[in-house]
């Protein structure tokens, strides 16, 4: 049977459907079920579509404020809980003045009961007048529904529409409310409808090269852009447009002059490369840049399609050159550990055979908030026989796997890592990343790195009390390498008094 | 002698909010019950944000469970999720109370909560028998997310739960119920240490002390479902109503405790939060008042080595000196006044409520302050950088959002309160009471040290 019924869901029974244990004999179209709306009350990782929205797409834009059309909470939520770091530098030589400027500051219009009553959109208007006012230099206002405004149904749009004019700066509704769709997903899909529907194809690039790409999907994760940009700039492709890691408001109006868009996330940004090419007829391809030889291929591919071979082939000899020895340590160290990969989607699939033939390390489980069927497809082509494969996890099942398929580690998000450590499983940050960039070369020996600094932390081995140590037979003869080198009496096993 | 100028936010806009919304509240004080589980009747962002809060400050799980409305909800009421919510998690899980925590949006579809609770209670009875479903309390917290701010979230969640649970007086007890208000595990230790030095035995509405500061210890870990230890029992809250009195340590968390001296006549006594020499003194006398015991030497002793490092730390260092204060109105308005206490001048204070017991507060704060006190209520972080632009101050003390402001001002701050998720181990130091007020003065003075000694280094010689 493909499809498993955890014990601590046999009150949930329809859980069993998102559950799937990998079997190559099963019909490929076996997959959990996905992207469907959670069970209440089952104590899901999912968030809302804003945080899709927001959190994911255009919270990495530089130059532009945000105001959150909603009572206070969704603005604090709201505001620099992603580590999307960027430039001050814009494309035509200008700076944003303020350092990180997309991470320090959130608007919003702080709804209240008259405005729940009455209806909000005078002080979405008010609020964007200020927001002009507040901060002159920014290129574009961006706005966002909530669920208090998508219940009471102001019309986001017709504002921007009239204060666009009336501002002389694009202002962009995002119409995401929290309840809409069943996951952040559908916040990623209005991010991108919007942005393409109201921006793309609006103004014009200062120059092109025949070099142009879009980098889709790449949010500058901990500075994961950055690694790749230099990557880019050593084989001499350019970046036109970013979507939307460090990116400034116009690269995204000018995304339909690329000569072919790259698509990093596949789940939160293949739709505006699908809309572009559509419209534009610029051409795509779906990339992968976490483990070194998926980067490797994928810069290849990149190269070859401008003709760059030779210099992408130089990088990365360069670059493997440099990592080898670290990886070849890495790789004895973690042999055989087995890891469960907990992701918003895309890690799932782009993990799981770099951490196998990279660092020799065994996925046992892998499971994602907010995957669809192609993302499901792509995970279980990439994962070993009898890997438990789920959507949507709730915490009862991370005990579950914890104590089934006992993982050495999990990666996954912040809200998983603390539960991890109280059952003695260590835990890497995967979605913000603990010491990354985690992308490219370099970037997957700091994953790596991070892992064996999880995993070989010594607390690990100190978790309980013990009351007598003449088991440890390793710690004995360590004590004993010890004594014999310094020469000291070999210490009693009972706590010595610090001697003053 | 000085006054307080009070301004109110002149923007339509927020930016940069010092509050968040009710709910969050609400979710924090049913986080402090011993198997207490917080079921968010809202959208899932509504758990999801709050419980990322929780764990990136206090470096802890954080158990939320979510109703999960979306568009059919919006259209036809959130009633089916509402209960299948609350079955599924009481049969998985088996909390000891379910706190039903209603959004903007469940407010807004006019959800009736209380009336869904009773069908989920009759179902659950069917499901789970009769006994083991009485043993779940369900109890429907209303916190309307665009009324206010978190702070009366918390307050309007422990009044429900105080209201809901407290059952009528039997033997009455020698217990002090304590409301702390949002504060950290290690303020609530802290208020627990004093008690037991008095030989008073507490009863703390709620304690988020063990929950949010757990062991690691995976041989004594409640498993499937994991449960943090600690927490305020059921029957610690069902015996609240026979204690000798109720001290709430926040002005703003008041009404569970008048709640009680209405219904049970448990007298109340509500703030200052006994931060500094004053307000701790403050706390004591009401101790004292309730219970009728005396001050023990031991905790004279503790004022001693407070008093001790004032002398020893303020006028060298400190006094004279301008100080920024934000966030949190009950810390903010403690905090003021214990700078004045130092000889310091807390010039600005800025929060994102309008409370009318945090303006008297301060305008009490401000009599004691050499210089005025810009007191800025319904405010906002940015709000504050202008005002500091204009007008800059020598120290900012607050929580972790105010962190690139003080950067960008290069003005240093010591963060003290909720959230703090760029520094370790904040939640676990105290800042109240006698030895929490010596942990922030040491704080206080090495931000000083660092910044304004940093150099003329050999000024730190002796």
């Amino acid at each position: 049977m493909p499809y498993e019924l955890f014990e601590v869901d046999k009150e949930i029974p329809d859980r069993k459907k998102h559950t799937y244990v990998k079997d190559s004999a099963d019909p490929t179209d076996e997959i959990p079920k996905c992207n469907t709306t959670t069970i209440p009350g089952c104590m899901t990782e999912r968030g809302c579509a804003f945080a899709g929205v927001k959190g994911v797409i255009t919270g990495a834009v530089k130059d532009v404020i945000h105001v959150v059309h909603s009572p206070v909470g969704c603005t604090t939520y709201g505001c620099g809980s992603k580590r999307y770091p960027t430039s001050p530098d814009l494309p035509n030589g200008d700076k944003v003045p303020i350092d990180q400027f997309n991470l320090k500051y959130i608007m919003g219009t702080d709804l209240k009961e008259s405005d729940v009553v009455f209806g909000g959109m005078k002080k979405l208007r008010q609020s964007v007048l200020e927001a002009a006012k507040e901060f002159p230099f920014v290129n574009a206002i961006y706005t966002y529904a909530t669920c208090t405004t998508g219940l009471i149904g102001d019309d986001m749009d017709a504002v921007a529409k009239e204060l666009s004019e009336e501002i002389g700066k694009d202002v962009i509704a995002f119409n995401a409310p929290g309840f809409s769709g069943p996951t952040q997903s559908k916040g990623h899909h209005v991010g991108n409808l919007t942005l393409f529907n109201k921006l793309v194809g609006t103004k014009e690039p200062p120059e092109t090269t025949p070099y142009d790409i879009n980098l889709i999907g790449e949010y500058n994760i901990d500075g994961d852009l950055w690694v790749l940009e230099k990557y880019f700039d050593e084989i001499g492709i350019n970046l036109l447009s970013k979507f939307t890691g460090d990116c400034s408001h116009d690269e995204i109006c000018w995304m339909h002059r690329a000569k072919l868009s790259l698509v990093r996330c596949q789940r939160s940004a293949t739709y505006i490369a699908d809309l572009i090419e559509e419209k534009y007829g610029i051409p795509y391809i779906k990339v992968d840049f976490f483990g070194p030889r998926y980067c490797a291929e994928n810069l290849m591919t990149v190269a070859k399609h401008f003709g760059l071979e030779e210099k992408a082939e130089k990088l990365i000899q360069q670059e493997m050159a440099e990592i080898q020895p670290k990886l070849d340590f890495y790789k004895e160290k973690l042999q055989g550990k087995k890891v469960w990969v907990f992701s918003g989607g895309p890690k799932n699939w782009h993990l799981p055979e770099p951490l196998k033939e990279h660092l020799g390390m065994e996925t046992v489980a892998v499971s994602t908030m907010f995957e669809h069927e192609d993302g499901y497809e792509k995970i279980k082509e990439r994962v070993g026989e009898g890997t438990v494969i789920l959507d949507d996890p709730n915490s009862l099942e991370l005990e579950e796997i914890i104590e089934v398929y006992k993982p050495d580690i999990i990666l996954s998000g912040i809200k998983e890592k603390y539960i991890a450590h109280k059952f003695g499983v260590p835990c890497v940050l995967i979605h913000s990343y603990e010491n990354g960039p985690y992308i490219g070369f370099e970037g997957f020996l700091n994953l790596a790195q991070d892992i064996y600094a999880s995993i070989y932390s010594p607390v690990w081995n100190m978790l309980e009390f013990e009351e007598t140590i003449e088991d440890k037979e390793e710690l004995k003869v360590e004590i004993e390498e010890i004594s014999q080198e310094t020469e000291i009496n070999a210490p009693k096993t009972e706590p010595q008094e610090e001697v003053l | 002698m000085s006054c307080a100028n009070v301004m109110k936010r002149d923007r339509t806009a927020v930016i940069n909010p010092l509050v968040t919304c009710q709910p969050m509240g609400a979710m924090y004080a049913v986080a402090g019950i011993r198997r207490g589980l917080p079921l968010v009747h809202g959208s899932q962002g509504c758990s999801t944000f709050v419980r990322y809060s929780f764990s990136r400050h206090f470096r802890e799980p954080s158990e939320i469970a979510v109703t999960s409305l979306h568009e059919d909800a919006a259209v036809f009421g959130g009633r089916k999720n509402l209960i299948s919510g609350i079955g599924n998690l009481a049969v998985r899980f088996k909390p000891s109370v379910i706190g039903a925590i209603s959004t903007c949006s469940s407010e807004i579809i006019g959800d009736d909560m209380e009336g869904f609770i009773k069908i989920a209670r009759e179902d659950l009875k069917k499901k789970m028998g009769e006994k083991e479903a009485e043993k779940i309390k369900i109890v429907p917290i209303s916190t309307p997310s665009f009324v206010e701010n978190h702070f009366r979230g918390y307050d309007n969640a422990i009044k429900a739960l105080v209201t809901n649970l407290a059952q009528d007086p039997g033997d009455a007890t020698e217990k002090i119920n304590i409301i702390p208000g949002m504060v950290n595990p290690g303020d609530i230790r802290e208020i627990k240490h004093i008690m037991s030095l008095m030989g008073v035995e507490g009863i703390v509405l709620t304690d988020i002390s063990d929950p949010f500061d757990s062991p690691l210890r995976p041989s004594a870990t409640e498993t499937r479902p994991f449960y943090p230890k600690g927490g305020t029992t059921v029957e610690e809250i069902a015996d609240s109503s026979n204690s000798l009195g109720t001290i709430s340590l926040c002005g703003y968390a008041g009404s569970g405790a008048l709640s009680l001296e209405k219904k049970y006549d448990v007298p109340a006594a509500v703030g200052p939060i006994p931060i500094g020499v004053q307000n701790t003194d403050q706390f004591l006398r009401n101790l004292k008042k309730f219970t009728d015991l005396e001050i023990p030497d031991s905790l004279l002793d503790e004022r001693g080595l407070l008093i001790d490092s004032m002398a020893d730390l303020a006028s060298r260092y400190l006094f004279g000196r301008k100080v920024a204060i934000f966030g949190d109105p009950a810390i903010s308005a403690g905090i003021a006044r214990f700078v004045c206490e130092l000889g310091m001048i807390p010039s600005v204070v800025c929060t994102g409520v309008e409370n009318l017991e945090f303006v008297s507060e301060m305008e009490k704060v401000a009599k004691e302050s050499d210089e005025p006190v810009d007191v800025m209520i319904g405010s906002d972080l940015r709000a504050l950088e202008v005002r500091l632009e204009e007008d800059p101050v020598e120290l900012m003390i607050g929580h972790s959002d105010g962190r690139l402001f003080a950067k960008h001002l290069d003005i240093p701050l010591v963060r003290v309160g909720y959230p703090v998720y760029d520094r370790a181990g904040y939640h676990r130091v105290p800042i109240v009471g006698y030895n929490g007020s010596v942990n922030l003065i040491d704080r206080i003075t090495n931000t000083v040290f660092d910044k304004y000694y940093d150099k003329e280094h050999w000024k730190l010689q002796q």
